[in-house]
């Protein structure tokens, strides 16, 4: 993906989530946002060091050690994004899980904590989540979240609001240019326009007060047996999306966190289910064969 | 893991062996029964502390308390069940059932908050630097010996389980004597907040401000400064500093670029250096003695051995790595058990951060009175007046003396 910005411009960038965040605000007085900026990048780097599997010292590390022995009290952003993980969890039957951690350890993309549990079966619903009390806890031993598949959104959904709070009109955040946040529209424009691959004809979608993911087999892989496995799990397997074929799936709606979570669904299910927010677009792929918008229920994936 | 794979070693290079605690020390910290906190100040600082409240089982934030109104209302989205207040007097006067305050605010409003809570017969953490002169920070001293009182200065390096188990290797044979310390803060930043007005950005960028503010050495570098000299004993003799804006033309006035030597009276110096304009190697501390030198980077420490050290028990149990051109030796504490269970790799880094571990010491005290406080308010004292001499070194580009405190 990549944003139309053109004249002066404030640009920011920080390394988080194994990826680059980048932040633009346009404007000849863009510089005054400045410290709204930097702090935009802070709720970035914050999620990082709450969310991030690879150090001991995250939030989320915490609570895999004590969220089975008592359950953990949580601030409302952390809350919400648990209870968007696991709405979209339900209405993906499964398709999105947060609980493929150990998929993922066994198949080396994620530092392993335990043994790998076998044949894989979904934890999602051994999530306590408490709104009265807003604590979380597990129902059983053992379990092991990822966010890979939610948190950059979540950070560039937190890191929005904050420019909205500080009187930023418009900006422009991508997490790696998977995930992207338009906020207002540069001067003169309807939005921030964004195209959806490198190709000269991929989909642009242009995002005003609203965001994009995109999901897809390629990227981080690894090679068992001749064979090319994504890092993006198939719960309902218990294995790796195959490389080959690539397949890609995007999502157009009004949070980030939301769009990266469906767009892992779509890919892992190939078509768009009935219980996809109505209002939201989606599209689906092969890298080689372009892209089909996928409005109507379980639209196929065109073949390549 | 081989017993030879401990003995290879890269020609010409140190060993780097990191340092890693009991377990038993850094594990998630707990009490017998809850203790009710309130937090003033909801600033930056304060949300990474209630951050960390929320991990501690016990430690029950019932209250915040911050002159913006959007910061209370803000905070209080972090933690179910707490009350908000703008006026620290206000939140004393009604909040009886408080068994702790935690104060988190600017610097220079210190002292009134930590005294008017000890009055009210509050425990009390102070986040570090006590203070901006050294009358308030003396005047906090005072009023927390004086109260009967847990007072705890928010200096983290001591709590820290790296730290800890580092200075142990620092005041013996494993290092022994410390030469030349070297102390940095890195950081890609501004340092100035959003504000929505004039009189708002007075109080949101009070560390831009000079009447106020102790500068990179004293906002950031005390904290380091404190470690240096807990490590090695005793008091600098003088101070030298330099600084300037070089980067955030602002209009500022406050330095984003210090030097400063705190050189001890044996003649071993420790140099600091901060800056806003590049954040390469982040913040670290690297101790260097005889037989060896240690690099502290707060959840994680390595030790880098001479050669012809004496050759120490525990290093059969290390693991290595590679280390920048060196090879490393991982050191965990309780190896031995560690190794049995395959678990030697599962230690590498602290579990929590270093507030996180400075927030349990206090909330223990508070718990067990008899367990004394990892930085007192004598300690934390003289961690200040080195803040606040060092920041002047560099405004004034005079020497300054160290005098006792």
């Amino acid at each position: 993906m990549t944003p139309a910005a053109a004249g002066a411009e404030l640009r920011l960038a920080t390394y988080a989530m194994g990826t680059r965040f980048e932040l633009v605000i346009p404007g000849d007085e863009s510089e005054q946002f400045r410290p709204a900026a930097e702090a935009a990048m802070e709720e970035i780097e914050t999620a990082h060091r709450l969310f991030t599997p690879f150090e001991p010292d995250s939030w989320l590390n915490h609570l895999h050690r004590v969220a089975a022995d008592r359950p953990v009290a949580v601030d409302a952003d952390t809350f919400a994004l648990f209870v968007d993980a696991l709405a979209v969890w339900r209405a993906s039957e499964g398709a999105f899980d947060p609980t493929v951690a150990p998929v993922l350890e066994a198949w080396g993309f994620h530092p392993a904590h335990g043994p790998s549990r076998g044949r894989f079966t979904s934890w999602a619903g051994a999530i306590l989540l408490d709104p009265a009390t807003r604590t979380i806890g597990f129902g059983r031993e053992g379990l092991r979240l990822d966010f890979g598949g939610i948190a950059k959104g979540h950070a560039l959904d937190l890191a929005a609001r904050g420019l909205r709070e500080h009187g930023v009109s418009a900006a422009f955040l991508h997490g790696g240019t998977s995930s992207a946040v338009g906020l207002g529209a540069p001067a003169g424009e309807a939005g921030w326009r964004v195209s959806l691959g490198p190709e000269h004809q991929a989909p642009v979608v242009v995002l005003h007060d609203s965001a994009v993911a995109v999901s897809g087999t390629l990227g981080r892989s690894a090679e068992l047996g001749g064979r090319v496995f994504s890092h993006l799990i198939d719960p309902q397997a218990g294995r790796p999306l195959e490389g080959r074929g690539a397949r890609r799936a995007a999502v157009v709606g009004c949070s980030a966190r939301l769009a990266d979570a469906w767009s892992t669904a779509l890919l892992v299910l190939g078509a768009v289910p009935p219980s996809f927010p109505d209002d939201w677009l989606a599209w689906l792929g092969h890298e080689a064969g372009g892209w089909a918008a996928a409005p109507g229920p379980w639209s196929p994936v065109p073949d390549p | 893991m081989q017993r030879r794979t401990f003995v290879v070693q890269t020609a010409g290079s140190l060993a780097g062996i990191a340092l890693l605690p009991d377990r038993s020390a850094t594990g998630p910290r707990w009490l017998p029964e809850p203790k009710a906190v309130a937090l003033v100040g909801v600033g930056r600082q304060g949300r990474a502390i209630v951050a960390e409240l929320l991990k501690i089982d016990g430690a029950k934030l019932v209250a915040l308390c911050d002159i913006h109104p959007a910061r209370v209302k803000a905070g209080l989205e972090r933690a179910a069940g707490i009350e908000g207040f703008q006026d620290h007097r206000s939140l004393l006067d009604k909040r009886r059932d408080l068994d702790a305050v935690i104060v988190a605010t600017p610097t220079h409003l210190h002292p009134g908050i930590v005294t008017d809570a000890l009055q009210a017969g509050r425990h009390v953490y102070c986040e570090a630097p006590l203070a901006h002169t050294l009358e308030d920070a003396k005047a906090i001293a005072a009023a927390a010996q004086r109260s009967n009182r847990i007072f705890m200065a928010g200096f983290q390096g001591r709590s820290n389980p790296v730290y800890q188990l580092a200075r142990t290797f620092a005041r013996t044979d494993a290092v022994r004597s410390l030469v030349s310390m070297y102390a940095q803060y890195h950081r890609e930043a501004s340092w100035r907040f959003p504000a929505a007005n004039a009189v708002e950005d007075k109080t949101a960028n009070w560390r831009l401000d000079p009447e106020v503010s102790l500068g990179l050495a004293g906002e950031v570098g005390a904290q380091q400064f404190d470690v240096v000299q807990w490590f090695k004993g005793g008091r600098p003799a003088r101070i030298t500093g330099r600084g300037a804006v070089l980067f955030h033309q602002d209009g500022r006035k406050v330095p984003d670029t210090v030097q400063a030597d705190l050189v001890w009276p044996d003649h071993a110096t420790l140099h600091f250096e901060a800056t806003l304009a590049n954040s390469f190697g982040g913040q670290h501390e690297v101790l260097h003695g005889v037989n060896g030198a240690i690099k502290l980077a707060w959840t994680h420490g390595w030790m880098f051995k001479e050669a012809d050290a004496p050759t120490l028990g525990w290093e059969v149990y290390a693991l290595r790595q590679q280390f920048h051109s060196d090879e490393g030796i991982i050191l965990i504490a309780e190896a031995t058990k560690l190794a049995a269970q395959g678990q030697l790799k599962a230690g590498v880094g602290l579990p929590y951060s270093p507030l996180y571990y400075a927030l349990g010491d206090f909330l223990k005290s508070v718990t067990f009175p008899n367990v004394p406080v990892p930085c007192t308010a004598a300690d934390g004292l003289r961690a200040t007046a080195l803040g606040i001499l060092a920041n002047r070194a560099i405004v004034t580009g005079e020497t300054v003396e160290v005098p006792e405190f």
